[in-house]
């Protein structure tokens, strides 16, 4: 499965299990969230975004269900379950802690 | 939380693994969903709708490829290959009828046989006795003084010595004596004679089962006086009962007796079978009824003819309980030096005891089997060679197109196990039927035959063979077709010639090994043929055409001194020698086949024993005149007993040629004196010499044997003789007249054990007749397997030269040439295999050792004749396939790509 290059491995599902936390949304509706609160940085191509949806659902982190969208058609809103969101925590806390650890590396005053 | 885990994510995995469509099609709808939002954007932007499309697909990226990602994500891969590969290998199978039919046969053949020989092997060995905590069942049995040769090693107990034990601190929580007897069933419609066993108290807590109905025998019961109670077995009661549960508290009349009925065993309890005792005590062949024993509290001695069995105290070890013996034994000295060196004992657990014999014709059927299994495997193996080289295009197009290697032997082994397992499931029913066999034919010494059958464990066996020969077998072709370099592959798969010089090194020596494993499984076979005719030309002492025996077992009540019991078998012959068709008639302790009889310890004035150890022992065998006669033993020198040998007058023995040789080599037995140890019997006179009569197996090894006149005879039991009949026609059709003579002498007694000698001589030889069925059958298989192994290699490889042949004949080869090269390549492959063949032979017959009789293990005439037949069915099977190579047209052979 193809992965976007400029995201460090695994962040990609912490990104969309914590918009999914905020609330349930369709794909389309996904993507355009990540865009914006990442200010356009993250660029997250939408041929990578569907696969990694599956995946997670497929471990049970996420669940879909179809529904009609504002404009009357079917789409498939994923939200959070109960795992997801010891697995959210789980990740965030990995994330705080890597994050962290490099900026501290980053932030060492060249001797 | 890994169980948490499953439980969210196992309903997906079920949903992707059958509802394929579902899985297929969802993602392209939520696909075509976000394509049509964007499609929206960009349309409100004020793009053409044309355009808007094509932006949309555009940012989108690969939406295939998405959609295929999305797809494996949720796929649950290995399954799904592996029913591709199912799907796939299914196909292949059924475009193939012939190669599926043939593999799957043969294969089939090697694992229902196996199945059939394991399923013994589980029964007799696996499976636990039926019996609670079977490991502390033992048997403390009697050894032999050392330098005394009973006959056997183990030698029974006396009732003194019984009760010696019962009164020290021995190591069983319940221990019990017990000795078989017969019953005369009276009062019913048929008298019938029972096999029973007189049992004393502690005999069924010792094996821990207790009645289905009513109760076992207090310790009250089992006491002189008070012994006139009997527990039924199963069928018995059924049998001759109606399975009338108001049986209990009724009187049943044996022997003459009025016994009270107290319990019914529970159906399949039969303990002893003669099968599970020493054969030494020549126990029948399973008890139906049991009585207490009701020893005396102070035994006056008398015959030793007690079996001991008891149940280890709990916790209690073999070695524990041997020392404990050594006690028993060192106290039974101190009391009565004339224990010293009678009442050594040793511990034998009834599990050993049962199996005993039976592991040496176990490890024969399983090594026989094994190697039938294996030709099978390696037949199997060359076919999906042979294959795997007709589809080495496909192969190597699939390699070319990414499949790994790992991948294709997998899809490779997919196959083969698909075979297997066909295979497996057909040998089911081979396996059944190879069950049958052993049942019908399997001798009546393997001990619990009866519980033979397919169950969970024999199964799950097949199973496990079948998946491990479809490894087996899968493995090499599959390693040996996915080696290829790939370019080579392309080249070589255009042109014609394309046999890899690895392949067919790999099948000669998978057809080299057939043919040697093959040559050495018939030689056994052969071996134990000629064994076996070899045994049926053995002479036992006497001649078994149209013999009838019987027995009479004689009611104790009815027959209550020695004079009565002479005067009814007086009558009896008499009676019987007029019955029209008898040609002589005699009575027997024993008949020749019959089981063995007795044995004592004997005095000859002139080999007087300095020490009790040194004390002579010969079997000690009651007759009546004409006996000798009857069984066809001939007199060698001297007399046979004659009427006027009674009571009154001289007492007179004969003897055995073995006897006469040990003891008066050279100047012959006629004229000397013999008699039982105790000098309370007094000394016979030899007057005859007779051939050693065999008792139990033609291939026993004789020992000293005399014979005493029945009207002479000092000794107390002789109420259960044997009556054997010589007539004029056949001996079978003799029973109702002869039957009707007895009952009118004694209307209640009825005739036991009714045999023709010859059925008794065939019995006696149902082991070495099984051995030799079992391993003939493999042997065919064996050879049957082999060449058709041969006849698939040669006639592949004549398809592969067909290009070559036809070059030769064009250069002006004629058909004989060829004929003779096709020929000369099996001659060669069948030499090199008969040459291993031979080699392995000899290092394997000599653990045949103990199953032959009168042919060495080596013997010359056995592998020559083998080899020849080897070579004859191997050159066969080459014939067809070289005869079509003479048949090929040049013309179109060298056309032919």
């Amino acid at each position: 499965m193809s992965k976007p290059s400029d995201l460090v491995q695994g962040t990609l599902d912490l990104l969309l299990l914590k918009i999914l936390a905020l609330e349930p949304m369709n794909g389309y509706a996904i993507s355009l969230r990540l865009k914006q609160v990442s200010g356009e940085v993250l660029q997250v191509s939408d041929g990578s975004l569907y696969p990694a949806l599956h995946k997670l659902e497929q471990e049970g982190w996420i669940t879909a269900e179809w529904k009609p969208t504002e404009n009357n058609r079917r789409a498939k809103f994923y939200s959070l379950t109960r795992l997801g969101k010891t697995q959210l925590e789980k990740e965030s806390a990995n994330w705080g802690r890597l994050s962290s650890a490099i900026s501290n590396i980053v932030k060492l005053k060249e001797a | 939380m890994r169980a948490k885990h499953w439980f969210y994510t196992l309903p997906l995995r079920l949903r992707s693994l059958f509802r394929r469509d579902h899985v297929e099609h969802e993602p392209s709808e939520e696909l075509q969903f976000h394509l049509d939002q964007k499609t929206r954007v960009y349309l409100a932007a004020g793009l053409s709708s044309e355009e808007a499309r094509r932006k949309a697909r555009r940012e989108f990226g690969g939406l295939e490829q998405a959609k295929e990602n999305c797809r494996d994500t949720r796929r649950v891969g290995f399954i799904e290959t592996l029913l591709q590969d199912v799907r796939y290998g299914l196909r292949m199978l059924h475009k193939n009828p012939g190669f599926t039919a043939v593999a799957v046969l043969t294969l089939a053949l090697g694992i229902g046989a196996t199945t059939a020989v394991f399923s013994l092997v589980s029964a007799i060995l696996l499976k636990p006795l039926p019996f609670p905590n079977p490991d502390s069942i033992v048997l403390p049995e009697l050894v032999s003084p050392p330098g005394v040769n009973l006959g056997s090693e183990y030698f029974p107990w006396g009732q003194t010595q019984f009760r010696l034990l019962t009164r020290d601190s021995h190591p069983f929580q319940a221990v019990a004596a017990f000795q078989n007897d017969s019953f005369n069933l009276t009062g019913t419609d048929d008298p019938a004679s029972l096999d029973g066993f007189r049992v004393s108290a502690d005999f069924f807590p010792a094996l821990g089962i207790s009645p289905s109905l009513g109760r076992a025998f207090t310790t009250e019961e089992d006491q002189p006086g008070h012994e006139y109670e009997v527990v039924l077995s199963d069928r018995l009661w059924r049998e001759h009962f109606g399975a009338d549960r108001t049986i209990l508290g009724r009187a049943v009349r044996l022997n003459g007796y009025a016994y009270t009925v107290v319990g019914v065993m529970p159906a399949g309890f039969l303990f002893p079978r003669a099968e599970e005792m020493p054969s030494s005590f020549n126990f029948p062949r399973e008890a139906q009824l049991w009585v207490p024993l009701a020893i005396p509290e102070a035994p006056k001695g008398g015959p030793s003819e007690l079996a001991v069995i008891g149940r280890l105290k709990s916790g209690l070890t073999i070695q524990q309980a041997q020392a404990a013996m050594e006690l028993v034994t060192k106290h039974a000295e101190a009391k009565d030096p004339q224990w010293k060196g009678w009442f050594n004992t040793r511990i034998v657990p009834l599990t050993r005891q049962i199996v005993g014999d039976t592991q040496r014709p176990l490890q024969l059927m399983l090594g026989a089997v094994g190697i039938v299994l294996l030709i099978a495997c390696s037949n199997v193996a060359n076919l999906l060679l042979t294959r795997s080289l007709g589809r080495r295009r496909e192969f190597t197009l699939r390699a070319a197109l990414g499949a790994g290697r790992a991948r294709l032997i997998r899809q490779f082994l997919t196959e083969s196990l698909l075979v297997a397992i066909s295979a497996g499931a057909v040998s089911i029913l081979l396996a059944n039927a190879g069950i049958y066999f052993v049942k019908t034919f399997g001798p009546s010494n393997l001990p619990r035959l009866r519980e033979v059958t397919l169950d969970l464990p024999v199964l799950g066996f097949a199973l496990f063979v079948s998946l491990a020969t479809g490894i087996l077998f899968g493995l090499a072709p599959a390693m040996g077709a996915t080696r290829k370099n790939l370019v080579d592959s392309l080249k070589e798969g255009s042109q014609r010639t394309g046999v890899s010089p690895t392949s067919p090194r790999l099948r000669s020596t998978l057809l080299v090994s057939q043919v040697a494993l093959a040559l050495v499984l018939v030689v056994s076979a052969g071996l134990l043929t000629r064994t076996f005719f070899h045994l049926r030309g053995t002479n036992g002492g006497f001649n078994p055409d149209r013999v009838l025996t019987f027995q009479l077992p004689l009611s104790a009540l009815k027959y209550v001194d020695q004079s009565h019991i002479v005067a009814f078998y007086q009558d009896a012959l008499r009676r019987l020698r007029s019955v029209p068709g008898v040609l002589s008639a005699g009575i027997g302790e024993t008949v020749p086949m019959g089981g063995e009889g007795e044995s004592t310890g004997i005095r000859m004035p002139d080999h007087p024993a300095a020490t009790q150890k040194e004390l002579p022992f010969a079997n000690y065998t009651i007759i009546s005149p004409g006996y000798l006669d009857s069984v066809g033993t001939p007199i060698l020198r001297g007399r046979d007993f004659l009427d006027s040998d009674t009571a009154d007058s001289m007492p007179v023995a004969l003897v055995n040629a073995a006897m006469e040789k040990k003891y008066w080599p050279g100047q012959g037995a006629l004229g000397k004196q013999v008699g039982p140890a105790s000098a309370r019997y007094p000394l016979l006179a030899i007057v005859g010499v007779v051939p050693d009569i065999k008792h139990i197996s033609l291939r026993e090894e004789t020992v000293p044997e005399m014979y005493v006149a029945y009207t002479q005879k000092p000794w107390p039991s002789m109420l259960n003789l044997r009556v054997a009949l010589r007539t004029k026609t056949d001996p079978a059709s003799m029973t109702a007249s002869v039957r009707e003579a007895i009952r009118s002498i004694d209307p209640d007694l009825p005739l036991a054990n009714v045999a023709t000698l010859i059925t008794l001589t065939d019995d006696s030889m149902s082991q070495p007749r099984f051995s030799m069925l079992l391993l003939g059958s493999f042997g065919l298989l064996a050879l049957l397997l082999a060449s058709i192994g041969m006849y698939g290699v040669i006639s592949y490889s004549v398809t592969q030269r067909t290009q070559e042949i036809g070059i030769r004949m064009a250069l002006g080869a004629e058909g004989r040439n060829v004929f003779g090269m096709v020929m000369g390549q099996g001659a060669r492959l069948v030499g090199l295999g008969i040459a291993l063949g031979l080699v392995a032979a000899l290092g394997v017959t000599h653990l045949l050792a103990s199953f032959l009789y009168g042919v060495q293990a080596t013997d010359p005439f056995t592998f020559a004749v083998v080899s020849l037949l080897l070579v004859g069915t191997a050159l066969l099977a080459c014939y067809v396939p070289a005869r079509r190579a003479t048949r090929v047209d040049p013309m179109v052979a060298l056309r032919h790509e």
